[in-house]
């Protein structure tokens, strides 16, 4: 059964880039490119199931049960965003920008001698036990991961482009992907060096990827599921991560910066940074600037973001800041 | 119940975690892992771990290990050549991509692949490095001259052939062939060099004294990786962008005979009675088998992700002449 299932997808998966890609390669003599298309083409495979996965599962749970009603156009750009990443584009561009530098790390490391280490190495019999390796390279990463949503919190320049992302009003499955290209590119970088002085094997890194992104997406869901005691703190939830992106008051002004983790909420209990069983609020920013972006498409966010990024980085910022 | 009792059989194999002489090896190299595959029963019987991103494999020259390269984690794992248990870990041997043996068995040369250098080193069971030569262009597959005094390698990115004096690690001449060069042989006449070429539809043949292009020969397109009949005469080729296997007669230097296999064709093998070629399908995770004796694909065994380098384990007396580059040399008969 399971065999009858690879052969399926790697069928198509060959098809697609036998018929589409290969021969562009060939013309384009970039057949240095051969094998990691061909893992390309299953990158974006992935992504149309995970869009099929949010339309026929995700939002019609949403529309069931959901929690905040407003203005439906605010969704479109998101659903943008969505498509743009699930179907390799941006991620395609995050690559360009991003391999020369990883590679060069890689190069500067490995020829010192420098060998990646591996859990497998560290911790015998993990070899043959593939779903505990799994799941810890998954908490690795998760962890490394909540450690650098905190940075983009921590840090003004970064909130400057990370904003985009809590600028959503209507926070729905699909608000996952809204982020600016240059954050996209930093947080891709700084993983993919992680990964590589960790060790995350590249098939579990595409798994790893793919499981963390559809429980983002899940997470960003506009919805009320009961959930108990022990399912909260197990997996991040609509409920957990909605208050990360509650609009900040006066009364709670540093809401953000709680429920950072991406998939296990564990982070966030050992560091102190969880807050569980509150109620819904309404999401987005109380920064009117930022919030502006509600009223742009794809290209004007991309363009506004840049604009605060600079100002962040002078001296005398010209866009302070508000890392609510 | 033909099924149960192969799988029976199968489980009994897998259990004793030994391969044996009846039995190929395959690297799977998107999965830190290789396969295990029995020839009588055509199915996976183990799939075990080794480092990351194994691409090739390579019998050492005494003929008692073979040699499996992990690029990532820079090293090399040595099996028993007969029973498929693993022996001792040889680490340091940074972004092994292709191996080879000299054919006197006193050098061994490993392309860096992603690193852009090639090592050469000193063998007489231990490694010791003679000199890096780093060199852009994504070094590739390597030959031999008959006389253990140079090795040729193609870099795939800048089109290049290259040869490098083992002794003084110098650089001999370096001449550009075409796009994406990748797999090369030295033919048994000392005289001429083929070169596939993997971004072209050819392969051409090379002077190896001086590397002069002295001929060309349409194959199909994604020309890629050589591998001997056994006669001294006629080799196949892996077409990867055809999904072809082409058997060439270098003699009259003409295809004689051509094979459809799907999926990224790649690194070959050939059983030791010559009846049977394995390719490994690198798209399809599959190892595909092609009977000789009328040149069409008679099985498909299912692998892990992205097989790549294939042995087939021989048995003792099969084995007398175990020297060759890995994947491209004469297989030991």
């Amino acid at each position: 059964m399971m065999r009858t299932v690879i052969d399926l997808w790697v069928g198509a998966q060959t098809w697609l880039f036998e018929t589409f890609v290969s021969p562009v390669l060939f013309a384009l003599n970039l057949m240095e490119w051969f094998e990691p298309a061909f893992n390309a083409v299953e990158f974006v495979m992935l992504g149309v199931f995970q869009i099929l996965v949010i339309l026929l599962v995700m939002r019609v749970l949403e529309r069931r049960w959901g929690v905040e009603s407003g203005d439906e156009r605010l969704i479109g750009v998101d659903r943008v965003y969505t498509v743009l990443n699930k179907l390799g584009i941006i991620p395609l561009l995050v690559f360009v920008l991003a391999y020369p530098i990883t590679q060069e790390i890689e190069h500067l490391v490995r020829v010192m001698g420098f060998t990646p280490p591996s859990l497998e190495r560290l911790i015998p019999g993990l070899y043959d036990n593939a779903l505990l390796s799994f799941l810890l390279y998954f908490a690795l990463y998760d962890l490394a991961a909540y450690w650098l949503h905190r940075a983009q919190h921590r840090f003004g320049w970064w909130w400057a482009l990370h904003s985009l992302h809590h600028s959503q009003r209507r926070v729905t499955v699909w608000t996952d992907d809204r982020n600016h290209v240059l954050d996209d590119l930093l947080v891709n970088i700084v993983l993919a060096v992680f990964a590589q002085f960790v060790g995350v094997q590249p098939t579990d890194f595409v798994l790893i990827l793919i499981v963390g992104r559809l429980v983002e997406s899940w997470s960003h869901a506009n919805i009320d599921l009961p959930s108990w005691w022990l399912s909260e703190r197990l997996l991040v939830g609509p409920r957990f991560h909605r208050l990360h992106h509650a609009r900040a008051d006066v009364a709670d002004p540093h809401v953000h910066d709680h429920n950072f983790a991406p998939v296990l909420p564990i982070w966030d209990i050992m560091f102190g940074t969880a807050r569980f069983g509150e109620k819904y609020r309404p999401t987005g920013v109380d920064d009117a600037e930022v919030d502006a972006d509600n009223d742009r498409g794809w290209l004007g966010q991309q363009a506004t973001g840049f604009k605060r990024f600079f100002a962040a980085l002078l001296p005398r910022a010209s866009w302070t800041a508000q890392r609510r | 119940m033909k099924e149960a009792v192969i799988a029976a059989l199968a489980l009994v194999l897998g259990a004793s975690c030994i391969a044996r002489a009846d039995q190929v090896i395959v690297l799977n190299s998107d999965e830190a892992s290789y396969s295990v595959l029995s020839r009588g029963l055509r199915t996976e019987v183990n799939r075990l771990p080794i480092g990351r991103e194994p691409h090739h494999l390579i019998p050492t020259p005494d003929g008692k290990e073979l040699l499996i390269a992990s690029t990532i984690t820079n090293e090399l794992v040595a099996l028993d050549i007969v029973t498929g248990e693993r022996k001792r870990t040889i680490r340091g041997i940074i972004d092994a991509y292709q191996l080879g043996f000299s054919p006197d068995g006193k050098w061994f040369v490993a392309a860096a692949y992603r690193l852009d250098h090639v090592d050469i080193y000193r063998y007489d069971g231990d490694f010791k490095l003679a000199g890096r030569i780093f060199i852009d262009g994504l070094p590739s597959h390597m030959a031999f001259d008959s006389e253990s005094k140079t090795v040729f390698v193609t870099l795939q990115q800048s089109g290049k052939v290259v040869a490098f004096d083992l002794e003084t690690q110098l650089i001999k001449w370096n001449t550009e062939i075409g796009k994406a060069p990748a797999g090369i042989v030295m033919l048994p006449d000392g005289k001429r060099l083929l070169v596939a070429l993997t971004g072209e539809d050819s392969i051409v043949t090379m002077d190896p004294k001086d590397g002069s292009v002295i001929g060309r020969l349409k194959t199909g397109r994604g020309a890629h990786n050589f591998w001997p009949k056994g006669d001294g005469r006629h080799w196949f080729l892996s077409n990867r962008v055809e999904g072809t296997v082409t058997l060439i007669d270098t003699q009259q230097m003409q295809v004689v005979a051509t094979v459809r296999i799907p999926g990224g064709p790649d690194c070959m093998d050939i059983t030791p009675d010559g009846k049977e070629l394995w390719v490994t399908q690198r798209f399809l995770r599959r190892v595909a088998i092609v009977d000789l004796a009328t040149m069409k694909v008679s099985g498909s065994i299912p692998t892990g992700k992205s097989p790549h380098g294939v042995f087939i384990l021989k048995a003792p007396a099969l084995t007398p002449s175990p020297v060759r580059a890995a994947s491209n040399e004469p297989a030991p008969k």
